[in-house]
This record gives C-alpha cells, sequence and structure tokens, in this order.
C-alpha cells in the first residue's frame, strides 16, 4: 500500500501540491485525475522517492520513505514499476536489452533466466520479432508497450503509469488500457495510474482521485465520481476536456 | 523610482550569487558520489571500456591534427626568433620544453574538452530531458555509478597514453619542420631535446592528465545532469561544460605547472 499524508510541495514560487493525502491499496487500480501541469506526475515521483516533499510524508508498506537515502529507497523502489510519460528507453539498448536491464543489472539473474522472462513480457507485449530493434524504430504505442514489459518484467507489486496513452492513437490506446486490464487478472498487480483522460478512468480505473489546483477535490471508488458535486468535475464529465 | 531599480537589482544579484553558491555545492556533493563509486568499476567494466573507446582510440585523430599542427607551428615561429639570435640548434630545446610541459597537454585537454566534453554533457543531457536517468533511478540503479564513474575512469586511464601521443606528435612534426623548413640537422635537434629533458618537464606535462580528465568528465557530466527545459536546455548545458571545462582546463594548466616547478 502507498500513502501520502499532507504533501505539499513547490517548484520555486510556484505551490505545485497542497496537502495532499492519498491512499493507493494493493490489487486495485487508482487513477489520479487531473488536468495539464497540475502536479499528477510529481505524485507518481513522490511515490518513488524520486522527489522529496516540502513538508508531509510518503509512505509505502506501512515504512515512512520521506527521508530515506537514496540507497535505501532502492529496496522499496523495487516494489514498484515505472512507465514514465514518454516512456524513457534506453534509447541506445534494443528492446529486449530495455526489457532486460533490472534483471541483468540489479538483480544479476543468470542469462538463461534473463531471457526467458523478456521472452514472457515480450510475448505479453505482443512485440514478438523486435527484440533486437531500437526504441527508435517502433510506434509510439509499441515503445509504451516495450515500457510497460520492462516495467513488469521484476514482478513488481504495484505499477506506477505516467499517462499511459497519451499522444497514443485510438488504437493503441485501446491496446495499452487493455494490457494495464490485463495485468491484474494475469499478475495480480496493482497500479496507479496519472490522466489528464476521463474515459482512460473510467475504462480500466476501480478508483480515482481527481486533483484540481493542487488539492484532491475527489477520492472515492469510480463509480461515484457521477455523484460528485464539485463544479470542476460537473464540467470535466460534461465536457470530458480537462486543459483547463 | 531609481531606489526600487537599484532595489531589485540588489534582489535579483542575491539570488544570483545563492544560485551559484548552491550549483558550486551541488558540483561538489556530485564530484564526491562520483568518487564514492569508484568500487563498482568492476560492475560497470563494460561502461568503462566503451567510455575508454570514446574518449581513448575514438580521441586520436583530433589530438594528433592539434599536437602536429602546433608543433609544426612552434617549430617554424621559434626558429625563426632563435635565427635572429644565431641560436637556432636551441630549436629542439625549446620547442620540446613548451610542447612536453605545456602546449601538448593544454591542446589535448582544450581539444578532449570540446569532443569528449560535449559528447559527454549532450548525451547525459538528452537522459536527463527524456527521463532515462529518472528511470535508471526508479529501477534502483546509481545513475552516477552506471554513467559518471565509467566516464571518469576511462579519462583517468586514457588522457595518459593521449598526452603522450600528443607529445610524440608534436616533438615529431618539430623535428620534421626543424630538417625541411629550417635546413637544421636531425642530430642537432635531437642533441638539444634528449640530454636537456629533466624529470620535472615530464612531470608537469604527465600531471595534467588526470587534472584535466577529472575536470572535463565532472563538469560535463554534471551540466548534462542538470538539463532542463527540453532539447534547448540540452543545448545549453552543453555549451555550459563545454565553456567551463574549457576554462577551468586553462586556469588548471598554470597552476599544475606553476606548483611542479616551483617544488621540483
Amino acid at each position: 500500500m502507498i500513502e501520502l499524508k499532507n504533501v505539499c510541495l513547490s517548484y520555486g514560487d510556484k505551490l505545485i501540491l497542497k496537502n495532499v493525502s492519498l491512499k493507493v491499496q494493493d490489487n486495485t487500480i487508482k487513477a489520479i485525475l487531473g488536468p495539464s501541469g497540475v502536479g499528477k506526475s510529481t505524485i507518481l515521483k513522490l511515490m518513488l522517492g524520486l522527489i522529496k516533499p516540502d513538508c508531509g510524508k510518503v509512505f509505502v508498506d506501512g515504512q515512512d520513505i520521506t527521508n530515506l537515502k537514496e540507497t535505501e529507497l532502492y529496496d522499496i523502489r523495487r516494489k514498484m514499476g515505472m512507465v514514465f510519460q514518454g516512456n524513457a528507453l534506453f534509447d541506445s539498448l534494443t528492446i529486449s536489452q530495455n526489457i532486460g536491464f533490472f534483471l541483468r543489472e540489479n538483480l544479476k539473474l543468470p542469462e538463461d533466466q534473463v531471457r526467458k522472462k523478456v521472452q514472457e513480457q515480450i510475448n505479453f507485449a505482443g512485440l514478438e520479432g523486435y527484440e533486437d530493434q531500437l526504441p527508435e524504430s517502433l510506434s509510439g504505442g509499441m515503445r509504451k508497450r516495450v515500457a510497460i514489459g520492462r516495467a513488469m518484467v521484476f514482478n513488481p507489486r504495484m505499477i506506477l503509469f505516467d499517462e499511459p496513452t497519451a499522444g497514443l492513437d485510438p488504437v493503441s490506446s485501446k491496446k495499452i488500457l487493455s494490457l494495464i486490464s490485463s495485468l491484474r487478472h494475469t499478475s495480480n498487480l496493482g497500479a496507479v495510474i496519472v490522466t489528464h483522460i476521463i474515459d482512460d478512468v473510467f475504462n480500466v480505473a476501480d478508483c480515482v482521485a481527481v486533483l484540481y489546483q493542487g488539492e484532491i477535490i475527489f477520492d472515492d471508488v469510480t463509480e461515484k465520481l457521477h455523484d460528485a458535486q464539485h463544479p470542476f468535475i460537473r464540467s470535466i464529465l460534461s465536457d470530458k476536456i480537462l486543459e483547463l | 523610482m531609481h531606489l526600487t531599480i537599484v532595489r531589485n537589482l540588489y534582489k535579483q544579484m542575491i539570488y544570483d550569487l545563492k544560485a551559484f553558491l548552491l550549483n558550486i555545492q551541488e558540483f561538489f556533493l556530485f564530484s564526491v558520489r562520483a568518487f564514492v563509486t569508484f568500487p563498482k568499476v568492476r560492475t560497470y567494466w563494460r561502461d568503462v571500456l566503451d567510455q575508454m573507446t570514446i574518449c581513448g582510440t575514438d580521441s586520436i585523430p583530433i589530438v594528433l591534427v592539434s599536437s602536429i599542427s602546433i608543433g609544426a607551428l612552434l617549430a617554424i615561429e621559434v626558429g625563426n626568433l632563435l635565427e635572429d639570435f644565431g641560436a637556432k640548434t636551441m630549436l629542439g630545446r625549446s620547442t620540446s620544453i613548451s610542447v612536453l610541459r605545456e602546449l601538448g597537454p593544454l591542446l589535448m585537454g582544450l581539444m578532449l574538452s570540446a569532443r569528449f566534453g560535449s559528447r559527454n554533457g549532450a548525451e547525459l543531457g538528452a537522459m536527463k530531458i527524456s527521463e532515462q536517468i529518472d528511470a535508471l533511478r526508479a529501477f534502483g540503479t546509481d545513475p552516477v555509478a552506471k554513467l559518471v564513474m565509467p566516464r571518469l575512469v576511462a579519462a583517468l586511464i586514457m588522457f595518459f597514453p593521449l598526452t603522450a601521443l600528443s607529445d610524440y606528435a608534436g616533438l615529431h612534426s618539430a623535428a620534421y619542420l626543424a630538417e625541411h623548413y629550417h635546413k637544421l640537422d636531425p642530430g642537432i635537434f635531437w642533441n638539444s631535446v634528449y640530454p636537456r629533458l629533466l624529470p620535472k618537464d615530464f612531470v608537469v606535462g604527465f600531471l595534467k592528465a588526470p587534472v584535466f580528465a577529472i575536470i572535463i568528465t565532472l563538469v560535463s557530466s554534471f551540466n548534462g545532469f542538470s538539463a532542463r527545459g527540453g532539447t534547448a536546455g540540452v543545448g545549453r548545458s552543453t555549451i555550459k561544460g563545454i565553456v567551463v571545462s574549457s576554462g577551468l582546463v586553462l586556469v588548471a594548466n598554470f597552476y599544475v605547472s606553476k606548483i611542479v616547478l616551483e617544488n621540483m
């Protein structure tokens, strides 16, 4: 379980998060919905300990990770896989090297085991035949699937998705969303999805938190979002546009 | 009105000074982290070999071009000057000291600052902008150990042979020009080089190799790691890395020479 308690964060003079409190339970898919630039990706980075909050605390499985050193955070991060918005694939490595990076680099698994696990992810992501290609030669949707495979390969308990369908065509978006939905059924994984696309929330998320002007204005199961009375939520439900 | 302008200028100066000091502090911590990760060199030996090829083998042409040019130029100019005093036989001595102590290592440092430093800055900056460095951290890999330490080790190893190559090429191009331009017998040229060279001439030249390696690698890598603001930000950080490392190479060149020559 991941929990943020009264977290606030500023970039320079700009206050990004104001007393944000949030819980993500294991084996559930939680969406964080909000307009662009509101601090959604920042929340994911806080969960991984990539950045530290100005105030408040971040807990992972009950452990306070707020003030842990970088080396102490490595064990925490191994519980979570991250799919970055721009995929962040290592562009000098092939697809199979990207997926197997963590297994070789940190787990030091024998090469035959690495190959087996990489092949499993390549099959899961439908990337057979592209193993030896570099990321630059793939389409946006395929790169996203490589990033998901890379995040899943070491069997984390939770995967963090930063705008998983942003910039993708409708067909690729659908594929990515069905891949995310299948995670829980095939691997019993939990997930946090940061998005500004409300349809994605209704398609995959069990529960949703809405972030608006640095504050959480809604945090409940997805079905209850329709009953929310906040003007911002009413406007996004009617327009489905979050670029406010 | 004027008071407001002065007050704003003062505020801006204080802000810039704080930012500068913070930057120095971050650079210092970054450098310490790069050295502290040296024990991981066995884990990342492949990366070290890759970087040795990039900063060593691939840099040979540019080091040769610069050292041959400067050796030849020195031979012509210094030879003309010595001829006026009837001391052309001292050409070997004067060019060898200039090349071994100063110009060989300095030009190599500046060339590598441009070549190796710009590559580091651009590559690491692009990795930072595309969140690849965050991805490394997210996967539990220390980006400094993976990306900076191998570059530093490779530069520390390869700058020595590059300095030797630069010295060799510079001296031989000077000897060639002495023979063919100034019509000086090669025996006379080399006789004024070898017997008169002292250990301090080599120490001062070769001590600069690791100093330049540290400056160029750490400054360019730090600027790459600090890149922000898209592709334009990568450009800015790369330029900053080259300018600062080149400036520091020039300053370090002076102080290494001064310290060694005063104490040996």
